[in-house]
């Protein structure tokens, strides 16, 4: 008698006694070989749990609810301009990461500023960097005008009444923080634009009594543009942005989940 | 095996766990014994959650038995094909019209025409406005604020005229002919937008600047007007015969 404890649960008798396909086979012994080392018999319940919330019958669409299958290019396309600006924004925030390797905010350098040079460097020395630049920068213009539109959407559908107020304040906090992300982003390749761009913001912060010196100095690191103002919009577009925005999305799509999308049309 | 079944089990069957008896309170018990503001949370859910029920067994709004698509795979793939097509459309687009990059920051050069980005127009169009800034001789014949501080609270007047919108339109009206006041007052808005944009670059255009910045308030008025009239017209005529229907649908609130 051997000392080895017998196996209550031969699972390699009850496979024999199967008769079982290749996939089938392959399919269950990984399973038991991964179920004997994490437990996911445990989860099981979990799992299952799972399957059926998303197997769940969706609720009936308005266009079907109402019986407006003939009038689909009324309003209907434009429910989808909120989704388009959440995919914009993922490529932005991908091709984003990509060039932030490559990217240095700097203005030093005899003649033209690093910062510019690293650009121009991407776009001429670097695989794909041109078209790494150019997806970034149109997924930023599409997901402002995706953004705007949305709003307009939203607008004019009345999605915004009752329950939805807070919703709606929210949209018009990530909308504006979709233009501050606009904003500081094109700043960054310090060219003209950026240059002249920032100029006018600081003016802005500069002309508001008590708190605009403050917070010239805060966003714009003082009161004409340099390196400081380069580096605090580096950071504010690519660290303090990025995660406010990503939770506001989160938030605002929850919401619309919780209360369901606003009928209809 | 009889042992085995006194055994604790990994399910959670068995003695490992022990049974309730009379004297555990339930959770309802619980929640009825706490006071104070925990007390008050309590009953206003189930306050809360009659109301709800009652409204539901009113309602003479019928659920249907077979209510759409599953989310898999139908609302699923189709979500992904949208979104690829979406993607696909960006890539496109990028690889078509690569961006410009201008000439390096020269804090010595001033460019002729200096614009933000297209999305931020309306913001420096509002930072023009300094004609509208009242003159008022109060200390030293000095204006009360800034240009522009008065450009810089015009955007913010412009924020939140958006942000407290449905605070004033209350009600269930959906649709702009429902209510031809409101969706002449965003025509307005969004034409507004279009000419507040122009007045920074008011010099580009052949006519006087006096004109330019006027039709710029001139305009939306106009749009919204016109809006209004048109919106008025489709409600009394046919679309609102069209629509009945969709009317009548309407679960009650």
């Amino acid at each position: 008698m051997s000392i080895e404890r017998k196996d209550e649960h031969d699972h390699g008798a009850w496979l024999a006694e199967r008769d079982l396909s290749l996939i089938e086979k392959t399919y269950l012994m990984t399973l038991i070989w991964l179920d004997k080392r994490f437990r996911i018999v445990d989860y099981l319940e979990l799992m299952e749990d799972m399957y059926y919330k998303v197997n769940l019958q969706m609720p009936k669409s308005h266009t079907e609810q109402y019986n407006l299958d003939n009038k689909f290019w009324y309003w209907y396309p434009l429910y989808a301009l909120g989704s388009f600006s959440v995919i914009a924004y993922i490529v932005a925030a991908v091709s984003g990461a990509l060039l932030g390797f490559y990217y240095a905010p700097s203005t030093a350098g005899e003649g033209d500023p690093e910062a510019y040079l690293q650009i121009v460097a991407i776009m001429k020395d670097l695989n794909f960097g041109f078209m790494l630049r150019s997806i970034h920068r149109w997924s930023a213009q599409v997901m402002t005008a995706a953004v705007f539109l949305h709003m307009l959407r939203v607008y004019f559908t009345g999605a915004y009444k009752e329950p939805r107020e807070i919703n709606w304040l929210i949209g018009i906090i990530l909308l504006s923080l979709t233009m501050v992300f606009g904003y500081t982003g094109y700043l960054l390749p310090w060219n003209q634009l950026a240059f002249w761009a920032g100029q006018i913001g600081v003016e802005m912060a500069i002309a508001v009594p008590i708190v605009g010196e403050w917070t010239a100095q805060l966003l714009f690191g003082g009161f004409s543009l340099g390196q400081p103002t380069l580096q605090r919009m580096y950071i504010l577009h690519v660290f303090i942005l990025p995660f406010v925005v990503t939770a506001l999305i989160a938030l605002h799509i929850g919401i619309v989940w919780m209360q369901g999308i606003a009928e209809p049309h | 095996m009889s042992d085995n079944e006194t055994d604790p089990q990994t399910d959670g069957s068995g003695p490992g766990i022990v049974a309730p008896d009379d004297e555990v309170p339930t959770w309802r018990e619980r929640k009825e014994r706490t006071t104070g503001l925990s007390r008050l949370t309590y009953e206003y859910f189930e306050r809360a959650r009659r109301e709800d029920q009652n409204l539901r067994q009113e309602s003479s709004y019928v659920e249907r038995d077979v209510l759409g698509f599953p989310a898999w795979p139908h609302e699923t793939i189709r979500n992904l094909a949208l979104a690829s097509f979406f993607t696909g459309m960006l890539l496109f687009l990028s690889a078509m019209l690569p961006p410009h990059l201008g000439d390096p920051a020269n804090p010595a050069v001033t460019p002729s025409v200096i614009l933000p980005d297209w999305y931020l127009y309306w913001s420096f169009g509002l930072l023009h406005l300094d004609p509208l800034n009242p003159e008022l001789a109060i200390a030293g014949g000095e204006k009360i604020m800034s240009d522009e501080l008065y450009g810089v609270l015009a955007n913010v007047a412009v924020v939140t005229a958006i942000a407290i919108v449905p605070f004033l339109n209350k009600g269930g009206a959906r649709r702009p002919v429902e209510e031809p006041f409101w969706g002449a007052v965003g025509v307005g808005g969004v034409v507004f937008a279009f000419t507040i944009s122009i007045i920074p670059i008011q010099e580009m255009f052949p006519f006087p600047v006096d004109i330019t910045f006027d039709l710029a308030f001139l305009l939306p008025i106009i749009g919204a007007t016109i809006a209004y009239a048109v919106l008025k017209t489709m409600r009394e005529g046919y679309m609102y015969d069209l629509n009945k229907r969709y009317y009548r649908l309407r679960p009650p609130r």
